[in-house]
């Protein structure tokens, strides 16, 4: 017989003022089944609490419902509540009269029958709970770190610093990401290469981390504690082993005028090469695509030129397999494409450029050594405009969001620019100065204040090309006039964007994204470096736009999550799992395809004798995350999900 | 010699040389233009078969005859091209092995017979035969009309068919991708459709139906023949077809490699759904 406890909670005035709580009482007090009801103003205070574990054992309850909130608030709570007097935590149900009634209902009678119907169905359901117990998994203590850039390689770090094993995977030749590409940063101006380099030798000599660069993640089975996953290292062509990074090779190739992407397009490279000189590893890739070797089959250059025979023709990509306990993503940004903004000119005048171009001109080991030139002619150019949004805040191009970054690093890049060649003149068109951070608006100012920063409130409608200057027109809404600047070069702050296979990635790996390719964390506020998804974990810009700072917080942040999960050795999982019914299953794979996780297997029925009678699905325990999608997909009903069984929410249905 | 005579011949061979064991056709009916099925397993057997303008109907659904296959033994059967397609159905879910049928296939032009070249499933291309498969110009006007009607209309269009099943569940016995041991209806624990044949049972039997066939069925319109009260079931699947046709580009039993349209997931899937 069911003996059943209804506790119904007030929440304060959070319930009780839409709920008449006494009629609900009254109404559980004589359903069958209910062996006590009781009303309190918190049930999830102690004394709360405490009335609940007292009537589990005064009265034997078989089965409790908690008429309240969500059970995403007190479900933990309860559960162990009921544990402690005794009953397995599985034989209590919430009934949600808060979110789902009180909350949003301006009615007091029909918000008390709304309440009487979702408690009544959930003592319908717990009558037919079963006891259930937690699975135990092993949790893989190593960790996978996508993307080696500033996010990902503080990552990797600090994981690898508690002593567990990581795998950085980073696509390019080199880690280092984009801020290898940074002259000097906001809003200190210390040297990027300089604070970043030490980081990426220290990732490539840990005992603990094993990068992996030239190298993708491919795919991406199984859960928390228990991932696997496939990556594809890509044919280098040089043993890694055994190059000593010396450079012979790329000295000798012939092969000298192709744009470097490193140096956006504004130095070049050889066929064999390092993206740039702190690369680390300091091993050269070669592009096949531009080889003269793979194209005719006839050069091979750099295989005499280097001593050691580390040049490798023959090399193939190669997939390893690993296991993982937790992934954290740090695939970063990309550039606004900036062909959007026809008329700022891009592409169409030399020197109209991006921000990254300018970190590029303005870096020590960049192209021109340092020195502020156009990209035209090589002069230094007396007057620079630098146009701030471009792109970001602009939903006719597509960018509805601030970027974060550009107010800065254009106050960095006119500061430099000061620095660089004194008597320039920059001028600044913005649309407001965002310099929220700690020593950020002290740096924009001083930007205007020592530096000379000249900033014009308003848009840009149009740059073209007069008598070998560019003219800048646009309006300058404070003083309400047009405004026309003869530039010698111009700088656009171009929107941080995800990178342009950030969809196909998340869905790769099963993450989601927002309508720009933005990875989703599981809550903005609460929970902001998890993903919805258990045990893969978010840093960098990969989430959304920003700076080192940011990410490097982040990635400390990620770090500190997967180091949560390592600190044991067993995961307890929620035991809402699925089962397959063997008699009446007709084996055709319906659930194989759509279950999420892979969770469900080909099973072979054989009679005494080993004769195979026939093959029906199977769910693995250990993999399957009850989302139910198999149950139902299956036609004959021949799956069912333990503490959500058919017969539970038909009995929950059917009291309503 | 007519194609039923070679098929005759041809069945009473693979017969006596051991290749099948079993030949699905037609047979004699109760009147002079109806059919049924016949079951061959020796070679005087065969020559009772018959195969004319009025053999119609899909007899792919004995295919999936609980332990009919297990000995891992061939089996022959007569077919269509409807009930080619229904092959590929069951075998991209499991249900047959493509080496166990052998298919003597004919296709009926009016009153015309003509016989299909090939024997095994993968030697019949139906692609786009299937692709641009209409049904009959009645059915299709049928199937307009309803469409142009208002909600409410179309609502009471469909309870007054559904209203006069009687639960016999011929449709389901007749079509070859109903396959399931245990059918949903015959779950009473717990019981998600009503037995009774009153007008919600019927309409959650139906609808039930029509759900499980979205996207696997093969057009045959055994359904529709079966029901004793007339229920033009046909006109439900169509309805399903399409629909999953313009939202996944996919078209049931164009080949037996096809992952079941609703089980599987591409990455460019459509999620205008989702919100
Ligand atoms: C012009 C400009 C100037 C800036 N100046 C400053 C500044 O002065 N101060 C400051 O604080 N910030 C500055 N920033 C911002 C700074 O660059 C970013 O905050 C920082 O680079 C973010 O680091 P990240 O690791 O998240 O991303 P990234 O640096 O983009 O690194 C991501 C890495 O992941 C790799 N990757 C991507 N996808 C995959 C994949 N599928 N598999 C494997 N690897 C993958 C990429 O190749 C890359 O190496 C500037 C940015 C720009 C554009
Ligand atoms: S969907 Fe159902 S019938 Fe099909 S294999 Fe899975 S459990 Fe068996
Ligand atoms: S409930 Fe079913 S579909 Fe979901 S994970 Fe488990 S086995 Fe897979
Ligand atoms: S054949 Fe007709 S009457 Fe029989 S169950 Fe099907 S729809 Fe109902
Ligand atoms: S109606 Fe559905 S459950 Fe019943 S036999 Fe057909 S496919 Fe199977």
């Amino acid at each position: 017989m069911a003996k059943i406890g209804v506790f119904v909670c007030h929440c304060g005035e959070n319930i009780a003022s839409m709920v008449d709580t006494g009629t609900l009482v009254k109404a559980m007090s004589d359903h069958p089944g209910v062996a006590i009801c009781n009303e309190y103003k918190y049930f999830c205070s102690d004394p709360g609490q405490e009335t609940v574990k007292r009537a589990i054992r005064e009265h034997n309850l078989t089965g409790v419902v908690v008429a309240a909130c969500s059970p995403r608030m007190h479900e933990t709570t309860f559960r162990k509540a009921c544990a402690e007097a005794g009953l397995n935590p599985y034989m209590l149900e919430l009934a949600n009269i808060r979110e789902q009634c009180s909350w949003v209902h301006s009615e007091k009678n029909q918000a008390t029958s709304k309440a009487i119907e979702i408690t009544r169905s959930l003592v319908e359901k717990v009558k037919r709970n079963n006891e259930l117990k937690p699975i135990s998994v092993p949790v893989t203590r190593r960790a996978l770190v996508i993307g080696g850039g500033i996010a990902g390689i503080q990552a990797a770090l600090d994981i690898a610093g508690a002593g567990r094993e990581v795998v950085l995977v980073e696509r390019e030749p080199s880690i280092g990401g984009h801020m290898s590409q940074l002259s000097e940063t906001f809003p200190t101006l210390d040297c990027s290469q300089c604070i970043l380099t030490p980081r990426m030798v220290e990732a490539i000599q840990h005992p603990k981390i094993t990068v992996m660069t030239y190298s993708e993640v491919e795919e991406v089975e199984g859960y928390i504690g228990n991932f696997t996953a496939k990556i594809r290292k890509k044919a280098r062509y040089v043993d890694m082993s055994k190059c000593t990074g010396c450079g012979d090779c790329i000295q000798k190739c012939p092969v000298k005028k192709i744009p470097s992407e490193f140096e956006c397009g504004l130095g070049k490279r050889t066929a064999i090469y390092t993206p740039f000189a702190q690369a680390v590893p300091n091993v050269p890739v070669i592009d096949k695509s531009r080889c003269t070797y793979f194209k005719n089959g006839k050069c091979k250059i750099c295989e005499k030129s280097c001593q050691i025979d580390a040049i490798d023709f023959e090399q193939q990509e190669s997939v390893e397999t690993f296991e993982f306990g937790a992934i954290v993503v740090a695939t970063g940004f990309q550039i606004q494409d900036t062909s959007v903004y026809g008329e700022y000119g891009y592409g169409k005048y030399k020197d109209v450029i991006t921000g990254l171009h300018f970190e590029r001109l303005a870096s020590a080991s960049g192209p021109t050594a340092g020195k502020i030139q156009r990209p035209s002619d090589g002069k230094e150019p007396e007057t620079v405009v630098f146009i701030q949004c471009a792109g970001s805040r602009d939903p006719s191009k597509g960018v509805k969001y601030c970027s974060k970054i550009c107010c800065m690093y254009t106050a960095k890049h006119a500061m430099l620019y000061t620095h660089k060649h004194h008597g320039s003149n920059s001028k600044i068109f913005y649309m407001d100065i965002r310099a929220a951070g700690k020593g950020y608006d002290e740096f924009t100012r001083r930007a205007i204040e020592e530096d000379g920063a000249d900033y014009l409130r308003g848009r840009v409608s149009k740059v073209f090309e007069e008598n070998g200057k560019l003219i800048v027109r646009g309006v300058d809404t404070l003083l309400g006039k047009p405004v026309e600047v003869a530039a010698d070069m111009v700088v656009l702050a171009t929107a941080m964007t995800p990178q342009p296979d950030a969809k196909q990635f998340a869905k790769r790996i099963g993450i989601g994204y927002d309508e720009y390719g933005f990875y989703n964390e599981a809550h903005l506020k609460l929970r902001p470096v998890e993903t919805a998804k258990a045990g893969i974990y978010l840093c960098g810009a990969c989430q959304s736009p920003k700076d080192i700072p940011d990410s490097v917080a982040q990635a400390s942040a990620a770090a500190a999550k997967v180091l949560g999960l390592f600190s044991r050795e067993q995961l307890e999982r929620e035991p809402v799992v699925a089962a397959v019914g063997e008699t009446t299953c007709a084996g055709c794979w319906g659930c194989v395809y759509a279950c999420p996780y892979n969770a469900i297997e080909k099973k072979d029925i054989t009679d005494r004798n080993g004769n195979l009678i026939k093959q029906v699905a199977s769910v693995n325990p250990g993999l399957c995350q009850g989302c139910g999608t198999c149950v139902t997909f299956c036609r004959s009903n021949s799956i069912d999900l333990a503490g959500f069984t058919e017969k539970q929410i038909f009995a929950e249905v059917m009291a309503l | 010699m007519g194609i039923q005579e070679q098929y005759r011949s041809e069945a009473a061979a693979l017969l006596s040389s051991g290749e099948v064991k079993l030949v699905i056709g037609f047979g004699e009916g109760s009147t002079a233009d109806r059919r049924r099925p016949l079951f061959a397993r020796t070679p005087e057997e065969a020559q009772k078969f018959v195969l004319d303008a009025a053999c119609i109907a899909n007899l792919s659904t004995y295919l999936v005859t609980e332990g009919l296959l297990s000995d891992g033994k061939k089996v022959a059967v007569f077919l269509k091209p409807d009930g080619i397609r229904s092959v590929n159905i069951l075998i991209s879910e499991a249900q047959l092995k493509p080496d166990q049928v052998v298919i003597l296939g004919y296709a009926i032009d009016k009153a015309e017979i003509t016989a299909l070249e090939g024997r095994n499933i993968s030697d019949f291309s139906l692609g786009e035969e299937i692709r641009s498969h209409t049904p009959p110009p009645h059915i299709l006007q049928e199937a307009e009309r309803i469409e142009e009607m208002n909600p409410a209309e179309r609502f009471e269009f469909w309870k007054a068919h559904f209203s006069k099943c009687i639960k016999c569940y011929a449709c389901r016995q007749v079509c070859p991708m109903c396959y399931c041991r245990r059918c949903i209806v015959d779950v009473n624990q717990p019981q998600w459709v009503s037995t009774s044949s009153h007008t919600l049972g019927n309409f959650e039997w139906n609808i039930v139906r029509a759900f499980h066939l979205a996207g696997r069925c093969a057009a045959c319109g055994a359904c529709d023949r079966a029901c004793p009260v007339n229920i033009p079931l046909r006109l439900v699947n169509y309805r399903m077809g399409k629909e999953v046709i313009d939202a996944f580009d996919y078209c049931a039993g164009e080949n037996s490699s096809q992952k079941p349209v609703l089980a599987s997931f591409k990455q460019d899937d459509p999620e205008t759904f989702i919100l």
